[in-house]
């Protein structure tokens, strides 16, 4: 199965189960929980089911295109669905068997892993989903947000896109992988991993990146006082991902990677506020459609 | 806990009992203290509910959490309350109308004025309120009460999933109740309770008794039988069976042996991870074992939960064993994809192994910089300065100055495999790299192995350092921790002691008794303390009589747990600790000393001789020490006086040569003077100058015994 139609097998399942599909968020991120379609939605009492593929940035896990297993760029097939569903596990077994991966013949766990993000402020727990001992996808109850308890609870499944389809193109190599019938990952991907790679780690201009990494937090707290929390969001993640090149650059000691961490994760608590706020303000519309009042248990 | 109650041939006949919670995969160390409490709470509550049992047994997989009582009564006991009312004189008129206050007790206790009993009792004739309660059938008492017991279990870490605002470890999804052959009907966690119940994830679908339902469990005492259908083995001891036997002949099968070191953590994880326990045997590229095996095994245990196999000769194999859940004809597929994930965990390895032997450790050391001790005591690199400034105070306190450049040296690149990739991915791999890259740097063999051993020991079951650099360091990493940590004043409190200080400490006291090294341990510490104000470190604190005390209270400790020193022979010897000097072995050897002298036959009586003298002085508070010949009236002062004279000279040289065995040795031979002169003389003589004499004495045997420790507090039976 090429990466393609792995994602397009996802995206007639979980379409199927009532997730709506998301297209990626136009931002660098470096998880797809980032994306304002799970972090901002599994906010406040409002139902909410999507699915969608999400490029991810981590620059320090690059590798100048030398290891068969570690991107800096890569992608996340993310699942949300709040309230989450008592089926969900065997839902996604299901999604699973969709991909050719039949539970019967395989060695399916779920392994315990909490999930725990300092720079969100958020936590939940879960599991890693290993299939014959590899890794495969995360599976998260959330539990807070944003500093926010989480009711109704929100599950994720993060797929591990390229893992999946290493297995079942049977490849030991990531840019071994074909995309499409004729376009490999090496031929889509190499270059870049190659040349972020070198920008991250010898090339980027530290003291413009912390600039702008000062510049977009103050912008994020101005929109915040003038109730946009949207934009202001954008200017959360802005930051996050200029503290994620700034750390693979080395240009941060220990105590200043708490302190920029610390510095995320207060304007993801504001927007977090923010945004069940202005929710609120225009009457949670989604609850509309499920039948639920709000602050009903 | 209610003892076993075991029904007798009156009694009606017994059922059974089973609760099972059926819940998403809990994590697996969660599993087995919750089995415990789950037994325990059932105990409790049967007996607070008056339902006599038999045995209570419990099961436990990743997806449920059982219980099953045997032998249960089928109704409650029935309960006879009594209470004691007014007296009858009180409590009816002249009339032998009941007063108010006999309507006011009847009406408290809930029965009828008419109902009440009138009995004689030593105090005189009173009212009494019984209450007879018949028995309710123990499915209403279950199913009333069961959602509240279920609530009382508790768990490290627990989570939200639905409405019913429950919480629960992982999310409960079905639940168990039968009493006898009927299911209960009671709600938890938005889930109502059945007869059924899930068998293995994958392993049951198609099975004969499996539908879409489940498994059906007809009876309580047939649970086990039902899930063994279902593919699951639900009791962890014949997981735990079935695992180790084929462990042994797997491993037998290649002439190996499964590697032993985490064996029972590793076995642990692997019952409680799995309901369907099963071994695959896995093999791995032979080019791989040019990895040091420490990191190989690493790469198995830490990730993948996987056993390690050696050879006969303890060398590793390239084979692995992996614990699945799964039991099917054709094993391959699930083989292939495990010895792939293993295969690309190793050449990770490999890689750290390669890049981090490009660079020496020597040129790390500087990198410690970037890494923080603590907040208030600087970097790892500051750490590691202060180590090699204590190295030269430390070598010289035991008195070996070869040691110096070694435990200096070594102190230096101590820390440096902290900055390596390998330790950043196995962080139990540190020391064990630090040798292995030290000794790929041409280092020297005492250097590298003392880098090798200073984290040991590790556990309070594991070994001390085998060379003398490798103890030194061992010491000096320990020493400058506690010292620097004093020093800040973050000290352990209570049960709070977040930066291991205690165990620190402990280690301390284990190299200095087991390996016999006499350190002025007050010495070593001011000295780390002037480093530390001389890097700057803020004090909060005190390192010194502190840290002292702290040390005294963990040999203690270690009297108590390991060597089994009684309390008061501790005492004695801790409680009157030298201020000035900290030679934690030299107090230990005293303890050994004067516990070995507390079996001997004249040990009690010594005692009480030495406490009578003792006690006399004290209460003189008698400072004079100066005996004169000539009032010495009685043979029984002559005696003692020219024993003390005899023993003081022993004792003292005994003592220099911390022959504490022949110092105590001595003091028994005072036993029969002391006794004597008791027997023989009164201390309060009518003459001034006699008495004096006497008390003179008696200060005399209660210095030389002193000379020792603080006998007065050795404890005699009958005192």
């Amino acid at each position: 199965m090429t990466v393609q139609n792995l994602i397009l097998s996802l995206h007639q399942f979980w379409s199927k189960h009532d997730c709506i599909i998301c297209q990626p968020y136009d931002l660098e991120k470096g998880a797809g929980t980032f994306n304002p379609a799970t972090f901002l939605r599994a906010l406040g009492p409002e139902p909410w089911r999507a699915a969608y593929v999400e490029p991810c940035r981590r620059p320090t896990d690059g590798r100048y295109g030398e290891n068969p297993n570690r991107l800096q760029h890569y992608y996340q097939y993310q699942v949300v669905i709040k309230p989450c569903v008592d089926t969900i596990q065997s839902l996604y077994l299901d999604s699973l068997s969709t991909l050719g991966i039949d539970p019967r013949k395989h060695d399916i766990q779920f392994r315990q892993d909490d999930w725990e993000s300092p720079t969100l402020g958020a936590w939940g727990l879960g599991w890693e989903v290993r299939l014959d001992g590899m890794e495969i996808t995360q599976f998260t109850y959330f539990q807070e947000a944003g500093g926010h308890t989480l009711d109704p609870v929100t599950v994720e499944l993060t797929y591990g896109t390229e893992r999946i389809a290493m297995y079942l193109q049977g490849v030991d190599n990531v840019y071994d992988l074909r995309w499409s019938d004729d376009v490999s990952y090496r031929d889509l991907f190499h270059d870049s991993e190659i040349q972020f790679s070198r920008y991250h780690f010898e090339v980027a201009d530290v003291a413009m990146i912390r600039t702008t990494f000062d510049a977009c937090e103050a912008e994020c707290r101005t929109l915040l006082e003038k109730d946009l929390v949207l934009p202001a969001y954008d200017y959360c993640m802005k930051s996050s991902h200029l503290f994620n090149v700034l750390d693979a650059r080395g240009a941060l000691s220990v105590a200043e990677r708490t302190g920029y961490i610390g510095r995320v994760r207060g304007l993801a608590r504001g927007c977090a506020d923010a945004y069940v706020e202005r929710r609120k303000s225009l009457g949670f519309p989604l609850l509309a459609g499920a039948g639920v009042e709000p602050g009903s248990p | 806990m209610p003892a076993k109650k075991t029904s007798k041939s009156n009694h009606p006949p017994t059922t059974s009992f089973l609760l099972e919670i059926g819940s998403e995969e809990l994590p697996w160390q969660v599993i087995q203290p919750a089995m415990a409490q789950l037994a325990q709470l059932m105990a409790g509550f049967l007996e607070t509910h008056r339902l006599s049992h038999d045995r209570i047994r419990t099961f436990g997989t990743p997806r449920r959490l059982a219980v099953l009582v045997q032998g249960l009564a089928p109704r409650q006991t029935p309960a006879l309350q009594e209470a004691l009312g007014p007296s009858k004189a009180v409590a009816f008129d002249a009339q032998g109308r009941p007063t108010k206050a006999a309507e006011g007790f009847a009406k408290s206790q809930g029965v009828d004025v008419g109902e009440l009993e009138i009995r004689e009792t030593p105090k005189g004739v009173y009212l009494y309120a019984v209450k007879r309660e018949k028995g309710l059938p123990a499915a209403t008492v279950l199913n009333e009460h069961l959602p509240g017991l279920l609530q009382r279990l508790t768990f490290p870490k627990t989570m939200k999933w639905n409405a019913s605002g429950i919480r629960y470890p992982r999310p409960v999804r079905w639940l168990v109740g039968l009493v006898g052959g009927r299911g209960l009907s009671f709600e938890f966690a938005g889930v109502r309770s059945g007869a059924h119940t899930w068998g293995h994830r994958f392993m049951s679908r198609g099975k004969p008794g499996v539908t879409n339902k489940g498994i059906l469990v007809r009876r309580p005492d047939l649970y086990e039988a039902a899930l063994a259908r279902g593919g699951v083995v639900v009791d962890p001891a014949k997981r735990r069976e079935a695992l180790a036997a084929q462990l042994k002949q797997l491993a037998r099968s290649v002439k190996g042996r499964v590697y032993q070191a985490n064996y029972e953590d590793l076995l642990d994880q692997a019952v409680f991870s799995l309901e369907c326990p099963n071994i695959l045997s896995g093999t791995f590229d032979k080019a791989y074992l040019a990895v040091p095996a420490e990191v190989l095994i690493a790469s198995m245990e830490e990730h993948q939960g996987f056993f390690s196999v050696v050879n006969r000769k303890g060398a590793l194999l390239p084979r692995f064993f992996a614990p699945t859940n799964m039991n099917v004809k054709n094993m391959e597929l699930i083989a292939v994809g495990n010895e792939r994930v293993l295969a690309a965990r190793l050449a990770d390895a490999r890689y750290f192994f390669d890049e981090d032997r490009k660079t020496k450790l020597d040129d790390r050391v500087s990198d410690l910089n970037g890494v923080v001790f603590h907040k208030k005591l600087g970097s790892l690199y500051d750490k590691t300065q202060r180590m090699i400034n204590l190295a030269y105070d430390l070598a010289e306190s035991v008195g070996d100055s070869q040691m110096i450049p070694l435990c200096s040296r070594a102190a230096r690149l101590s820390k440096a495999d902290l900055v390596t990739g390998m330790v950043g991915e196995f962080p139990t791999l540190q020391g064990v790299m630090g040798e292995k890259y030290a000794a790929h740097d041409g280092e020297r063999a005492e250097v590298c192995q003392a880098i090798g051993e200073y984290y040991r020991p590790r556990t309070p079951d594991d070994a001390i350092p085998e060379t003398a650099a490798g103890r030194l360091l061992a010491l000096l990493d320990r020493l400058d921790t506690l010292a620097a940590f004093f020093y800040a004043g973050i000290v352990p409190s209570g049960s709070e002691d977040p930066f291991g200080l205690r165990r620190s400490a402990f280690g301390v006291i284990r190299i200095v008794v087991e390996a016999g090294l006499n350190i002025n341990l007050a010495r070593v510490v001011r000295q780390a303390e002037q480093r530390l104000a001389a890097q700057g470190v803020k004090a909060g604190g005190h390192a010194g009589p502190p840290l002292q005390t702290f040390l005294e209270e963990r040999l203690r400790y270690y009297g108590r747990t390991v060597t089994g020193f009684r309390e008061d022979v501790m005492e004695s010897v801790l409680g009157r600790a030298d201020a000035a000097g900290c030679d934690l072995r030299d107090l230990f050897l005293r303890m050994e000393a004067l516990q070995a002298i507390t079996s001997q036959p004249d040990f009690e009586s010594l005692i009480v001789g030495f406490k009578r003298a003792h006690r006399i002085v004290e209460k003189e508070a008698w400072t004079s020490k100066t005996v004169e010949a000539a009032l010495l009236t009685h043979h029984t002062e002559r005696t003692l006086h020219e024993a003390v004279e005899a023993a003081g000279r022993a004792v003292g040289q005994a003592l220099d040569a911390r022959d504490y065995h022949g110092a105590l040795k001595q003091l028994i031979g005072l036993k029969s003077p002391i006794d004597q002169f008791f027997d023989g003389v009164l201390v309060n003589a009518p003459e001034p100058d006699v008495r004096a004499n006497r008390l003179s004495l008696l200060r005399q045997v209660d210095d030389l015994f002193s000379a020792f420790g603080d006998l007065s507090q050795i404890q005699v039976q009958g005192q």
